[in-house]
């Protein structure tokens, strides 16, 4: 037969690999800047463009979407060429998905900054940009699909029934996760409210790792660690059994997101089932990757290539089983809402997609420019520093999240909470966050190694932009021959129903899990007590949403002893029927806000507190890693969209009564001259128009609606009984005291006792209600709730608050010690 | 299947998704192990080392 004559697209591959490498380092600085906040506040800088709110998302969405996702397609348009014989479908087709990817980038990196944000993680673009998403993507595929169908082999190579089903598994999450209602160019509502919303975020969030991390990166594998190693794939069969049963498998195993949280138990049982079925699968890849250098592994030695791809698949095979083992009731108790979440996914994403990321770009450049790998030594340095950092950013991590777990569940005798106060246990694990700083700086620096070896290597060969190449046209075969073709194998040989049985495989799973929730009622219960939200209130919530404040506060209370005992009741379904989209996060850095609103709850905090709080949380206390806010004071609220978020919402089914989008605005001026009226009782002067305001309200409505009636108000505490009270001068009772005062005390009276802005000096003569001892003991154990000050008697012994009362009296109030 | 069944129940007819899911999955799974494992070797081996020829590699190392 004659061999036509072609040509390799190398152009394009050059390209995504150069933008792989710069957003790459892009990445990799920002994670790093993350990892400085979280231990040193200072490094927010005191701007809104730099908290860490905006940062987080932008680490997550250069790292996933930017470095990984331009790998992928530069991976992938190089080995689909070869692998089919064929030039990529359509050069400009081609030249629209590289710069129309990089147009996204630069939009997700400047909405950011920008405080743009949909709050849902790994998709907090806004409407936008999602549908350039779609149109890429569309344009990925439609490029893809083409030279499957125009090309010069038989068979379709597994690695490409990995980036089929990548491209199909995508799309289909993308589109059903990001449907919103738009209120204007760069404000959207979810579609989805509360627990649906977790649902469809939680189902798309997991296969955004399948099938953006995973599913491509086992395409990349077949490939390249074949072609590395220069030895055939281990075994094709288990190839095409764990190519099945994973990509359906995925699809189903969303739900181990939200154990213990609000969702039915029919979905949780679901979610755990499926994920512990995908450890089969998963090990089926590790293990057909691993054996593949079976009698090759001398080569590993000195190739740095090869062992970037050893880590990678070691790394995977380590998350895919700890990530079933985390979807266990049990131990997601431990993992989830603490750093455990973190260093499972940095094991796989520097180890796994990272590893294999670098791996193919020592492999891929020197041929592209048809040179020798500019220093082997350097990349070897680049492997050991790479690999190392791994565990110094992980193993302190697994560390934090096991201390942090076990002082928050950890009782005093007397059967208090011994850390009622969420940052004595993050006080506690910080060291380990400047350990993590190291794993990453370290990273960073291999990372700029091999950008400097591969520009060595770039510069000392070229590219030749297409590449000429021949090989046999592909004779069609006509319908199956059953005497001498399988099913499969027919299948395989025709790339458009193959990717039909994909999309098919793909949709059983997400149906399952989504289409009851949406549609069958009896699965969200309705609480009458809970209202919609007020215009101030929504307005709050979407600053909330914008600001990423989800990234470290969750608002969903597991029902556990230790949590409830902290926030407050545990969360039910049917409270937050009205929140588009859901806020329940997914770690804690900061402590839980469902019960933030509730009058006398444990975690309720006056007006003049948050306002002082958040011009400058250290101020409040010292330890807080909690970035400053302080340009909520100055920023104005903008009345003219509040008609249309309120329309929004009752076309999204929010019961607020007809005609009342034109009473919106009055009716937030009301309720924004109530805070501001309340503020000014402490001295602090606000405008109501200003999103302090209703950052505020939104504040004090959280947890509101579930709570039991307010407690009756004492005002004046009856102090009839003139029992005294034996204060404790031993220097263990008062030590004790002080214990208490410096992690509870402190955030309202200061470290001195000389107390914070309008908060009352405990160190002068002037006592609101009594500075006798037993006035005093009085008074911390049934708080002051009309100013913010909750009945410590719920958290401390009797013994506790003598100390602390000993405390207050015998060392601070030193006027009171002659007495 | 006794402690599945129990969270189920609490939602009227919502089994019927999970059995019908499980179903599929099982029976698929095993049409597509025993096709695959009946595949010929040979045919196999010709698929494993395509990848391999090409003006990347110099030697080819077959199993």
């Amino acid at each position: 037969m004659e061999n036509q004559k072609f040509f390799y697209d190398n152009k394009i591959v050059k390209l995504f690999l150069l933008a792989t490498i710069i957003w790459g380092v892009v990445g990799v600085i920002v994670g790093l800047l993350v990892a400085l906040q979280l231990a040193f506040p200072f490094f927010n800088f005191g701007l809104e463009f730099t908290t860490f709110g905006r940062m987080r998302p932008l680490h997550t969405n250069a790292i996933i979407f930017a470095f990984v996702g331009n790998a992928i397609f530069g991976g992938v348009y190089y080995s689909l060429q070869k692998l089919l014989k064929a030039r990529m479908f359509n050069d400009t087709l081609s030249k629209i998905h590289f710069w129309g990817w990089q147009l996204i980038i630069v939009l997700a990196a400047v909405t950011f900054v920008l405080g743009i944000s949909t709050s849902k993680e790994y998709a907090e673009l806004e409407w936008p940009i999602d549908i350039l998403i779609t149109i890429v993507w569309v344009v990925f595929g439609w490029n893809m699909i083409g030279t499957i169908v125009k090309r010069r082999v038989q068979h379709i190579y597994a690695a490409i029934w990995w980036y089929l089903a990548t491209f199909l598994g995508v799309a289909i999450l993308h589109v059903v996760n990001s449907f919103a209602l738009p209120i204007s160019l760069t404000k959207s509502y979810s579609i989805y409210a509360g627990a649906q919303d977790a649902v469809v975020q939680w189902w798309y969030g997991h296969n955004a790792v399948a099938f953006f991390l995973t599913t491509p990166f086992l395409g990349l594998m077949y490939y390249y660690l074949p072609k590395a190693a220069n030895r055939p794939i281990y075994s094709y069969k288990l190839s095409i059994i764990h190519f099945w049963s994973l990509i359906f498998l995925y699809m189903w195993a969303g739900p181990h997101h939200l154990l213990y949280q609000a969702l039915p138990d029919w979905a949780q049982a679901l979610g755990v089932t499926f994920s512990i079925m995908l450890i089969a699968p998963s090990w089926g890849g590790m293990i057909n990757g691993l054996l593949t250098l079976r009698g090759a592994w001398d080569k590993v030695r000195d190739s740095a290539v090869l062992k970037f791809f050893v880590v990678a698949v070691t790394a995977y095979g380590m998350s895919t089983f700890e990530g079933p083992m985390m979807s266990l009731k049990s131990v997601n108790q431990i993992t989830h809402f603490t750093d455990w979440t973190i260093a499972h996914t940095h094991i796989a994403g520097m180890g796994w997609n990272g590893g294999l990321v670098f791996g193919m770009l020592y492999w891929i450049i020197p041929r592209l420019f048809k040179t020798k790998l500019f220093s082997e030594k350097l990349a070897n340095a680049h492997f050991w520093i790479a690999t190392l950092s791994i565990l110094i950013y992980a193993i302190p991590l697994y560390w934090a999240a096991v201390t942090q777990w076990l002082m928050l569940r950890e009782y005093t005798p007397e059967g208090f909470l011994a850390y009622p106060n969420f940052l004595e246990t993050l006080t506690q694990i910080l060291p380990m966050y400047t350990i993590r700083i190291i794993g990453g700086t370290m990273f960073l620096i291999g990372f700029l190694l091999m950008v400097y070896n591969l520009f060595k290597t770039m510069a000392a060969g070229s590219v030749e932009a297409n590449e000429a190449a021949e090989a046999p046209a592909l004779v069609s075969q006509g319908s199956r021959n059953p005497v001498t073709e399988t099913i499969h194998r027919w299948m395989e040989r025709r790339a458009v129903r193959f990717s039909i049985w994909v999309f098919v495989a793909l949709a059983i799973g997400g149906a399952v899990e989504i289409i009851p929730m949406i549609f069958i009622k009896s699965n969200v219960p309705t609480i009458d007590s809970v209202k919609p939200y007020t215009p101030l209130e929504l307005e709050g919530r979407d600053i909330y949403v914008s600001e990423g404040c989800y990234t470290c506060h969750s608002q969903v209370i597991r029902p556990f002893r230790w949590e409830t005992d902290r926030y407050g009741e545990y969360s039910k379904i049917g409270e937050f029927v009205y929140d588009h989209p859901y806020q329940w996060g997914s770690r804690r850095t900061g402590p839980d806000l469902a019960r933030a609103g509730l009058i006398g709850g444990p975690m309720y905090k006056n007006a003049a507190w948050h306002y002082n709080h958040f011009m400058d949380p250290q101020k409040m206390n010292e330890q807080s890693i909690m970035p400053n806010y302080a340009w909520f004071a100055k920023k104005e609220i903008n009345l003219d969209l509040i008609p249309n978020k309120i329309r929004a919402m009752q076309t999204l089914g929010v019961p607020y009564e007809e005609g009342f989008d034109e009473f919106a605005v009055d009716d937030l001026m009301k309720q924004a001259q109530t805070i501001v009226d309340d503020l000014k009782n402490s001295n602090i002067e606000i405008e109501p128009t200003k999103q302090m305001v209703a950052m505020i309200a939104y504040m004090h409505k959280l947890g509101k609606d579930i709570g039991p009636p307010p407690v009756e108000i004492v005002e004046t505490l009856e102090i009839a009984e003139p029992e005294e009270l034996e204060l404790l001068s031993g220097e263990e009772d008062l030590a004790a005291g002080k214990a208490i005062f410096a992690t509870t005390c402190v955030v309202c009276h200061g470290a001195d006792g000389k107390g914070i802005a309008t908060f009352p000096d405990l160190t002068d003569e002037e006592w609101l209600t009594g500075s006798s001892p037993s006035e005093v003991y009085l008074s911390i154990s049934n708080g002051n709730i009309t100013k913010g000050m909750i009945p410590y008697k719920d958290q401390y012994s009797e013994k506790q608050i003598t100390q602390l009362t000993s405390y207050i009296l015998l060392t601070l109030n030193k006027n009171e010690d002659s007495k | 299947m006794k402690i599945v069944s129990n969270l189920l129940e609490n939602i009227e007819g919502i089994q019927i998704y999970y059995i019908i899911g499980l179903l599929i999955f099982f029976t698929l799974f095993v049409v597509i192990f025993i096709r695959t494992m009946r595949r010929s070797d040979n045919e196999m081996e010709e698929i494993k080392n395509s990848i391999l020829i090409d003006n990347d590699s110099e030697e080819i190392i077959t199993s």
